[in-house]
């Protein structure tokens, strides 16, 4: 099995930078999504991994060893790297039958007759594509396709996998299903996996630890649990989660600096030191609605119900403020009604709003005012 | 009980919808001017006519014969008039192509999948040789090996070294195949192009990742995956050089060298009509025998060629390193020396006072502003001041005009009654018919409309001789391509937007003309550019049934040609390779203006 690190690596288009001066360790034996927008450099990050790109500067080590360095111009080619790639179009070889495509990269590695095919057996057996090895890609449905690029990864048994949105061409029960099965076959072969998608429910179900970017930049590593309670900043508090964080910009009360407000709603974060102005986020969850008055709770206009099977989201209005809440069956709202809502202090987030930087959480004093 | 059939019985409705009536009114024209004339071909080679008495004392005018088909094939004439010229077809045909494949592929290589620099401007001098007409190269060839030997001046091989070029090197096979391919080497560039950018370098990339040489990638991945597009490429490209008649006309019949096609016009010449069209059915032939077995090999393959496509389709491009600038600088003089080199030449020959001398004194502006001198080319004034040159000239432009707005109307509305009926199989059957004249090569197709009309037959008169017969075939000869375009435009315009003008209460012929021509506009009116310059060029088409007074620029350059005053034919043939080139300047520049708003949209 195999680590992988990252060191400054960066890539440049012409004018436009892909990847921006990115570090970052990989553990052997773990499953790393880079998830982000459309076009922030996840492709090109594991282009460059694979050897297909090269960086204009940094360096890679692939289980300590230095595969490409822009000092020592040291270049390792794609096929001496030990990887195997699940492209997003799959790039089957559409001239080959299945089991042709799947044994082309046991024809490089020169095994022996017998090895080779009894590796072939047991790869189209374990993906249940004994029956179609025949066929060509183009007579294979798509989820078939995809287990085609799977196989041709796996026959090859590489300490490294690497998927491009490889489930992206499937439709939403299909993707489903084989986000299980890919998981099943990464922990089955324990290889080192770096994943791309933008999806961020499959970036949350399948990943060990998931990286965030944006614009050729990292912006967080972490365990997909922690990216989802503590972003470390706006743009991925914003980026993850549905529906969407609420986000309150606020600015410091006069005279009280642990008390803020943006004209509607008052909100304490009990630091005596903090910037003037903040962006407090909260979770639609963090929310609790309430139809007495509670201790610290303000009173909102229910403007929007939205019922979504186990869940409710409830949009509230009080004044230019708009803020989403999940409910569950317990509580029952119409549009028009008045509720109370009293935010969970522990789950918040406070950003500074100039960086967008995370700056805490709030302290839960009992400070009754 | 009503017994009349109502107007709203689902029968009624099928026969009184506008699309079905003008369906198969398309589909009758369309069967008088692509299948009918061929039948008329035919049945003219086995039927004795007027002319025949003076060839066979059995000749009973009307009665049908197997006689021009037993001279061509089994008579004493037969080597001369049948064999020697197929050898010959297919030889010049065979090498020319592959010529044509292996720089055209080599190009497209270069300009799609790889970092060569300086492709933005590249790829129009490229493609300059497909757009000048044939034998604009053929003459320039001409300028440089002609030889005294058989006849006329030397040419600048000869001035220049003092030795006259060897024959083959003049005339014949050489020169022929060398020029076809000159000339249709941007057309198997264009089509192996188009098939390269279809395929996702990520199977070459899968196949690096997995260790294995970029030799083994090459044979193994990226050939087999191409090698469909190049085999229609090979087909198509064969079947345009077999079709060609005024390029090896003017290198080969110096030295009685024929095609089939230049053994057509030479049996027309000498009023053997029926052979002639017998040796045109052969031409024919030979075209379909090319396209089956293409379709045959592909066909045979089919499941193994298509390609899936899905989202995360990638087109990389292979950096050349230290070759990146060598290679520019290969394509770079291959392009000049291809594409502008034989211009400048005809320019300059066409500036020469008395032919095949070339030093400067010798040059004047005669042959294109001078009055009629009897001492020079039998009299015939310059190209800009000649009375029959400026009919031509006007003659051209109407006949490409003309042709070129009809052929993308017709096309628009064939395109559309083929996507928007395709369930139909009278639909699919008008779109097979309108592709035929595609598979005609162009001189037969020529030798068709002219048994078909030069009489007249019913309503229909003889239409031999006037100028809207060489509209109708320029018209049908370009159908192929406008209902390509056509169709490609149509499919863009979802059915719904047409259904929301429906449901509005618009007529069809309302959609039509408020929803469908609009929208599709850009695109056809793009292949009307394409089909102007295109008919403008045309040569082989339409010589078999010009007349003097509808003779366009191409014919008198090819007569000039033929007469040996080559200056006026290479000025007359300069005129129209500037004219068609400042066309495709103006496509160019358009699709790239379109480009760049499509980009502005998108970002
Ligand atoms: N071959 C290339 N040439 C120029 N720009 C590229 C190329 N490949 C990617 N880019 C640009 O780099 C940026 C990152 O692309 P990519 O890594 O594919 O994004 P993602 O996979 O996250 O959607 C995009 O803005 C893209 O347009
Ligand atoms: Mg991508």
């Amino acid at each position: 099995m195999a680590s992988i690190e990252i060191e400054n690596l960066t890539k440049r288009y012409g004018a436009m930078t892909a990847l921006d001066n990115v570090s970052l360790k990989i553990e052997s034996g773990e499953f790393l999504v880079l998830l982000g927008p459309s076009g922030c450099g996840k492709t090109t990050l594991l282009r460059c991994l694979a050897g297909l790109e090269t960086p204009d500067e940094g360096e890679i080590y692939m289980d300590g060893e230095l595969v490409f360095s822009s000092k020592l111009k040291r270049i390792v080619p794609p096929g001496k790297r030990n990887l195997g790639m699940v492209f997003q179009s799959y790039a089957l070889w559409p001239h080959m039958t299945v089991r042709d495509n799947v044994k082309f990269g046991l024809d490089v590695l020169n095994l022996s007759e017998s090895e080779s095919k009894d590796r072939l057996d047991q790869v189209l057996k374990d993906l249940g594509m004994s029956d179609l090895q025949n066929r060509y890609p183009s007579e294979l449905s798509g989820g078939q396709q995809q287990r085609v690029a799977l196989a041709r990864l796996l026959a090859t048994k590489p300490p490294v996998f690497l998927m491009d949105e490889p489930l992206s061409n499937l439709d939403a029960r299909l993707r489903m299903d084989m986000r299980v099965e890919l998981k099943k076959f990464q922990a089955f072969t324990g290889s080192t996996t770096v994943y791309v998608t933008h999806d961020q429910t499959e970036a949350m179900t399948m990943s060990t630890r998931v990286v965030v970017m944006r614009d050729g930049q990292i912006q967080q590593v972490s365990p997909p649990s922690q990216l989802y309670k503590r972003p470390e900043n706006t743009f991925v508090a914003d980026f993850i989660g549905m529906p969407r964080i609420n986000l309150i910009q606020a600015n410091q009360s006069d005279g009280k600096n642990h008390l803020y407000s943006n004209g509607d709603i008052d909100i304490d974060i009990g630091w005596d030191e903090a910037p003037s102005s903040i962006v407090v986020g909260a979770r639609p969850e963090d929310l609790k609605i309430s139809k007495k008055e509670l201790k610290g709770s303000q009173t909102y206009e229910v403007s929007s119900v939205l019922p979504n099977g186990p869940e409710t989201i409830i949009q509230l209005t009080k004044g230019g403020t708009i803020l989403l809440a999940r409910i569950g069956h317990e509580i029952d709202v119409h549009e028009g009604e008045k509720v109370t809502v009293q935010f969970d202090q522990k789950a918040l987030n406070v950003y500074d709003a100039k960086s967008g930087a995370l700056l805490g959480p709030p302290i839960d004093t009992d400070r009754t005012n | 009980m009503e017994l009349a059939i109502r107007r709203d019985s689902p029968l009624m409705r099928l026969i009184l919808d506008p699309v079905n009536i003008l369906l198969m009114i398309l589909l009758g024209i369309l069967f008088y001017l692509v299948l009918w004339p061929f039948l008329e071909l035919v049945l003219h080679t086995i039927t004795w006519g007027d002319s025949d008495r003076r060839l066979s004392r059995d000749a009973v005018p009307g009665e049908y014969t197997w006689f021009h088909w037993l001279e061509v094939t089994a008579s004493p004439l037969s080597e001369r008039m049948l064999y020697a010229p197929l050898v010959n077809t297919l030889i010049t045909g065979v090498i020319s192509t592959v010529i044509a494949l292996v720089v055209g592929g080599g190009l497209a290589w270069c300009v799609i999948r790889s970092d060569m620099p300086g492709k933005g401007w590249l790829q129009p001098v490229l493609t300059l040789p497909y757009i000048v007409p044939s034998f604009a190269i053929a003459l320039a060839w001409e300028t440089v090996f002609r030889s005294p030997k058989v006849g006329g001046q030397p040419g600048l091989y000869e001035t220049v070294l003092g030795i006259p070029p060897p024959e083959w090197v003049s005339y014949g096979t050489f020169p022929i195949s060398i020029t076809l391919a000159m000339h249709y080497f941007p057309f198997a560039y264009l089509l192996v192009a188009g098939a390269l950018m279809t395929i996702d370098s990520q199977m070459e990339e899968g196949a690096l990742l997995s260790g294995a040489s970029r030799m083994m990638i090459l044979r193994r991945i990226t050939f087999p995956v191409v090698a469909p597009a190049f085999a229609a490429a090979f087909v198509l490209t064969f079947g345009k050089t077999i079709g060609q008649f005024a390029l090896p006309f003017l290198l080969g019949a110096p030295t009685q060298f024929h095609t089939i096609a230049t053994m057509v016009y030479a049996n027309l010449a000498l009023g053997l009509d029926s052979m002639a069209y017998v040796l045109a059915i052969l031409l024919i032939l030979m075209s379909l025998l090319a396209i089956w077995a293409s379709n045959k090999f592909v066909g045979n393959n089919a499941r193994r060629f298509e390609t899936i496509s899905g989202k995360g389709f990638r087109s990389r491009q292979v950096a050349l390193g230290g070759w990146r600038w060598p290679i520019f600088w290969g394509v770079a003089t291959f392009g000049f020396v291809v594409g502008v080199l034989p211009l400048i030449l005809l320019g300059y020959q066409s500036l020469m006072l008395i032919d095949g001398f070339f030093n400067l004194s010798n040059l004047t502006m005669h042959f294109w502003t001078g009055q009629s001198d009897p001492e020079i080319a039998m009299g015939e004034p310059g190209v800009l001041h000649n009375a029959n040159i400026l009919g031509a000239a006007w003659n051209t432009i109407e006949l490409a005009f003309f042709s070129a707005v009809i052929a993308s109307l017709v096309g628009l509305i064939i395109a559309y009654i083929v996507v928007r009926k395709d369930s139909n199989p009278l639909a699919r059957m008008l779109d097979q018919i309108a592709f035929i004249p595609f598979l005609f090569p162009s001189i037969a197709f020529g030798a068709m409309y002219l048994t078909m009309f030069a009489e007249a037959r019913g309503p229909i008169p003889a239409l031999y001789g006037t100028f809207t017969l060489l509209v109708l075939i320029s018209v049908v000869n370009r159908l192929p391509y406008s209902v390509k375009t056509g169709v490609t435009a149509v499919t863009q315009i979802g059915r719904e937007l047409e259904e929301a003008a429906e449901v509005a209460g618009a007529s069809w012929g309302r959609r039509f003309r408020k929803i469908i021509v609009p929208l599709a506009s850009s695109g056809v009116v793009t292949g009307m550019m394409v089909s102007f310059v295109g008919v403008m060029r045309e040569l082989s088409l339409i010589i078999l049934l010009i007349t003097p007074s509808t003779r366009v620029l191409m014919t008198v350059g090819f007569n000039y040609a033929e007469e040996g005053l080559t200056q006026l034919s290479n000025a007359l043939v300069l005129i129209v390779a500037m004219i068609t080139i400042a066309g495709e300047l103006i496509l160019w520049w358009a699709g790239k203006s379109k480009l760049v708003r499509l980009r502005e949209k998108n970002s």
